[in-house]
């Protein structure tokens, strides 16, 4: 099985910072692939430069074997590949439901949705992922009302309405509880049935949960990628992540 | 077109150029600084040049020092606009610009109430109105005048934001607010002061477009726009206001002498739109502007 | 949370009860003259509701609607001005005055009334999407398009004020006689005038309420509130604030027609920054997010200024400016929050029958 979605030899410099250095990676369709290193390793980054909302230096990246390297946000996007932020970012001024109805988006032509009042396909899938969002009962909510973690799951419903084919996630749980990580974890693994996911982690534990493949980043490059058992017996991982805490304590 | 036309039209871009730099000096330092969009800038201006008006017609004041005194004037009706609505306003730019508007109205037509319709003018010395030959050219010498002054507040303000204390607070705070803060910059009056800086700058403006052109209330209309115009293609520095001043006023002062003043004018602007398509930055982005 | 403000078969109602009230308006005023203002009203209005379509739910402000407006004025103008123009005497006369010895080549058009009328509105449109599709690709945006409107809308009047031979400069155009479709007379102070603004602005109104009520709406409006994250759901953002921003622009050119039609003059006073902004004002204080109060800020802030008279005018835009601070400041969403918080009141107190309709109402909604 060829990989869905394959970085090859990316950079991306801002000014004289090479902050992503002859990165590849691949990540193979049905799996879910978690992306860790340590703060400032260009984890953030990759994913701005595989949705396009930052053109690469040199590289290229496939996406089920086309090119999608720099190409527009909206260009990644109607590809398939669906993007929950570091900061959730929603809607704020926007219902739950107007938040979940514009994430819907398999019309995307300005002049075609002018005559579109009720999307074919929307309400199934609308009652589908508002409940399994766990938001049916705050609908008329705006969004920027909603607690952190209303705005986490929220916003995973987002990219779910989108039904993309790849979903990068960047910090899904952060400020969820223990009950939510818990949903979250089945959520996700369900979801490998239908998507590939890349998700950018902190939460080792999390990780180990749900990581199919797990790759580290370390200043802008790959360090290692493997199974979680291989990443954790990996000296340089740990000499990397121990440094890390050294210089934090 | 000979050569001596065109070493005229470079001569006179010069002195445009130093106008249009004046008129944005102000805008560049409040939208460079704090990224407020000032739409009563060109009313600062008419401000400026009935501030000069009035002390010299009630108060006998001599030209040269009405300069100074309408900046400290129009730099306190900056004051007084920065403490009153402005700072209730950053991080909201769309409602600053529609407030300023609302100000601009407001000075506009209480000005207009004040001083009536009609317009007035201001006196300089007699030796301000002559013409300087520069070679085949002839240029008054209060575009000399204006010239120099531009060239002095540049060099003050580059001294003021560059060498001093203060220029480094002011920098730190477009770098980053609260970092700012928590090294005890009070970022408030920062902002207060650097807009009532700028009001002050289109004051002296003001002062200077009144004996150019004759003084009405509608006067900083016209200004408005292409100081705009300045900042946006500079990117909001001062580098950059003086760089996009000297770029259009060089070209609008050539285009001119093809065609005439108010069609270069026309097509400077669409070149603008065009150039914004491929460089929305501007010249000099820097990194304290929100965009 | 049923404020009845928020509920879409009343709203509907509300633009019902509107549009019928200033529909039978000249069954009631005999004055031509009056009935003649009363009609410009409803030109006031379509900008009004152009601007909040395109600020209001589109977000983005534009402080050059008198471009299209102005263009769509002069278009009308040029063509009833080529309508006293016979085959012996092809050329307006001051043209004649300026030493043109042709018809200027885009003046041609608009010989016919039908392309006249057309290119009337075409071509502002054509410019609203061309400048649109140009900065909007750029990603500029937010105060900076607004900025561009501004520069755009002065190059304009200072093109149409310098070249006189071609616009008739700060004179204007005056065309001598009225709009003539066919061998059908529209004259200017008829009821017949009032109800073509009229029916143009019903049909505006409706569309533009649609519009913001079908998918294009629900995009525009989350463009409004983050542009940067409907990009990644796969929305080309540029295309989006094109169409808006054009359709915008085509209301307000429509406008322009209608306006000439009624006072058979246009200069270049119609392109001056003063109208723009008070386009905007209307819309700000009656409200942007509404379509309904944004054309009853146009009625209201129109109304008290040719109450008061010219006599008053510069104390009167001078309170209009405070107003407007006031309202920038403390009311972002003007007369009309005032409105939909007084409803909200209401429905809260309504007996429980109709707090049950309006919850089957949403919950019809929801299904």
């Amino acid at each position: 099985m060829s990989g869905l979605l394959e970085i090859q030899h990316l950079s991306k410099s801002f000014d004289t910072v090479q902050v992503i250095n002859d990165f590849s990676m691949e990540v193979t369709e049905g799996t879910i692939c978690c992306l860790v290193g340590p703060n400032g390793a260009g984890k953030t980054t990759t994913i701005d430069l595989i949705t396009g909302r930052v053109k690469p230096t040199s590289g290229k990246i496939l996406f089920a074997g086309n090119d999608i390297t720099g190409q527009d946000e909206h260009v990644t996007a109607r590809a398939g590949i669906g993007r929950k932020f570091q900061v959730p970012a929603v809607l704020r001024d926007m219902t739950v439901r107007q938040n979940l109805e514009v994430a819907y988006s398999r019309q995307t032509n300005p002049f075609t949705n002018l005559f579109t009042f009720h999307p074919s396909g929307l309400k199934q899938k609308f009652d589908e992922i508002a409940t399994l969002a766990g938001l049916t009962h705050r609908l008329e909510e705006f969004a920027g009302n909603l607690s952190h973690g209303e705005t986490q799951w929220l916003e995973i419903g987002m990219v779910l309405m989108q039904e993309p084919r790849l979903l990068l996630m960047d910090e899904p749980i952060a400020g969820m509880t223990e009950a939510e990580i818990e949903k979250t974890t089945s959520i996700f693994k369900d979801l490998r049935k239908s998507a590939t996911l890349v998700v950018v982690e902190h939460d080792m534990g999390f990780v180990r949960e749900i990581a199919d493949v797990v790759t580290v980043m370390h200043m802008g490059s790959l360090l290692a990628q493997g199974d979680i058992a291989a990443i954790e017996a990996d000296a340089r991982v740990r000499d990397v992540y121990l440094g890390e805490e050294e210089e934090a304590a | 077109m000979d050569l001596g036309t065109l070493a005229n039209a470079l001569i006179l871009g010069v002195s445009i150029a130093s106008i249009w730099l004046v008129a944005a000096l102000g805008l560049t330092v409040i939208y460079g600084t704090a990224g407020v969009i000032n739409m009563a800038h060109g009313e600062l201006i008419m401000l400026g040049a009935y501030s000069t008006y009035m002390l010299q017609v009630y108060l006998g004041v001599p030209y040269l020092i009405c300069i100074p005194a309408s900046f400290v004037i129009v730099a306190l009706v900056g004051l007084l606009l920065e403490r009153g609505l402005i700072r209730y306003l950053y991080n909201r730019p769309l409602d600053t610009l529609l407030a300023t508007c609302g100000v601009s109205l407001v000075l506009m037509q209480s000005v207009r109430l004040i001083f009536g319709s009609d317009p007035k003018y201001i006196s300089v010395p007699e030796i301000f109105s002559s013409n300087i030959a520069l070679g085949s050219v002839s240029i008054s010498t209060f575009r000399v005048i204006i010239l120099a002054v531009t060239a002095l507040l540049v060099f003050g303000l580059w001294f003021l934001f560059y060498k001093t204390r203060f220029g480094v607070q002011v920098r730190a705070v477009m770098q980053n607010k609260e970092m700012a803060a928590s090294f005890g910059i009070n970022a408030g009056r920062v902002y207060m002061l650097t807009f009532s800086l700028g009001a002050g700058l289109a004051g002296v403006a003001g002062s200077l477009f009144g004996v150019l052109a004759i003084v009405l209330p509608t006067m900083g209309a016209s200004y408005v726009v292409q100081s705009f115009l300045m900042v946006v293609v500079g990117g909001g520095s001062l580098a950059g206001s003086v760089a996009a001043s000297a770029a259009t006023g060089e070209m609008q002062s050539v285009l001119a002498s093809f065609t005439n003043a108010t069609l270069a004018r026309f097509i400077i602007f669409v070149l603008i739109v065009v150039f914004l398509r491929f460089r929305p930055q501007g010249l000099f982005a820097q990194g304290g502007v929100r965009r | 949370m049923g404020n009845i403000y928020h509920d879409k078969k009343l709203q509907w109602l509300a633009y019902a009860v509107f549009f019928a009230a200033i529909g039978i308006v000249p069954l009631f005023v005999g004055d031509a003259f009056l009935l003649n203002q009363l009609a410009t009203y409803g030109i006031y209005a379509m900008l009004a509701l152009s601007i909040s379509l395109c600020w209001g739910f589109g977000g983005i402000l534009n402080l050059g609607q008198g471009i299209s407006f102005g263009l769509g004025a002069y278009g009308m103008a040029m063509t009833m001005q080529m309508q006293t123009q016979t085959d012996s005497n092809p050329i307006p006369p001051f043209m004649l005055n300026n030493s043109l010895e042709h018809l200027p080549w885009f003046w041609e058009p608009f010989s016919s009334t039908a392309g006249g009328l057309i290119f009337a509105v075409a071509v502002p449109t054509f410019f609203c999407a061309v400048f649109g599709s140009i900065m909007f690709r750029a990603r500029v945006s937010g105060v900076f398009f607004t900025i561009m409107t501004l520069a755009m809308l002065s190059a304009f009047y200072t093109i149409i004020l310098d070249q006189q031979a071609y616009t008739g400069g700060a004179n204007g155009l005056t065309p001598p006689a009225s709009l003539q479709i066919g061998s059908f007379e529209i004259d200017p102070y008829s009821a017949t005038a009032y109800w073509i603004v009229f029916a143009l602005l019903c049909v505006a109104t409706v569309l533009a309420k649609l519009l913001t009520q079908s998918s294009f709406g629900l995009v525009t409006q989350a463009i409004r509130d983050d542009a940067e994250r409907v990009r990644f759901l796969g929305y080309n953002v540029a295309g989006y604030e094109t169409a808006i921003y054009t359709i915008s622009g085509m209301i307000a050119a429509i406008a322009g027609c209608c306006w000439v039609m009624l006072v058979q003059y246009v200069s270049p006073a119609q392109l001056d920054v003063s109208l723009s902004l008070s386009m905007v004002i209307w819309a700000a204080i009656g409200g942007r997010n509404s379509l309904l109060w944004a054309m009853i800020g146009a009625f209201l802030i129109q109304g008290g200024q040719s109450y008061l008279g010219d006599q008053f005018l510069s104390t009167w835009l001078l309170l209009l400016g405070g107003f407007f601070i006031v309202v920038v400041r403390f009311l972002p969403n003007g007369l009309a929050s005032l409105a939909e918080a007084g409803l909200g009141w209401l429905s809260a107190r309504l007996p429980s029958k109709s707090g049950r309709a309006i919850e089957s109402v949403t919950a019809e909604e929801g299904a």
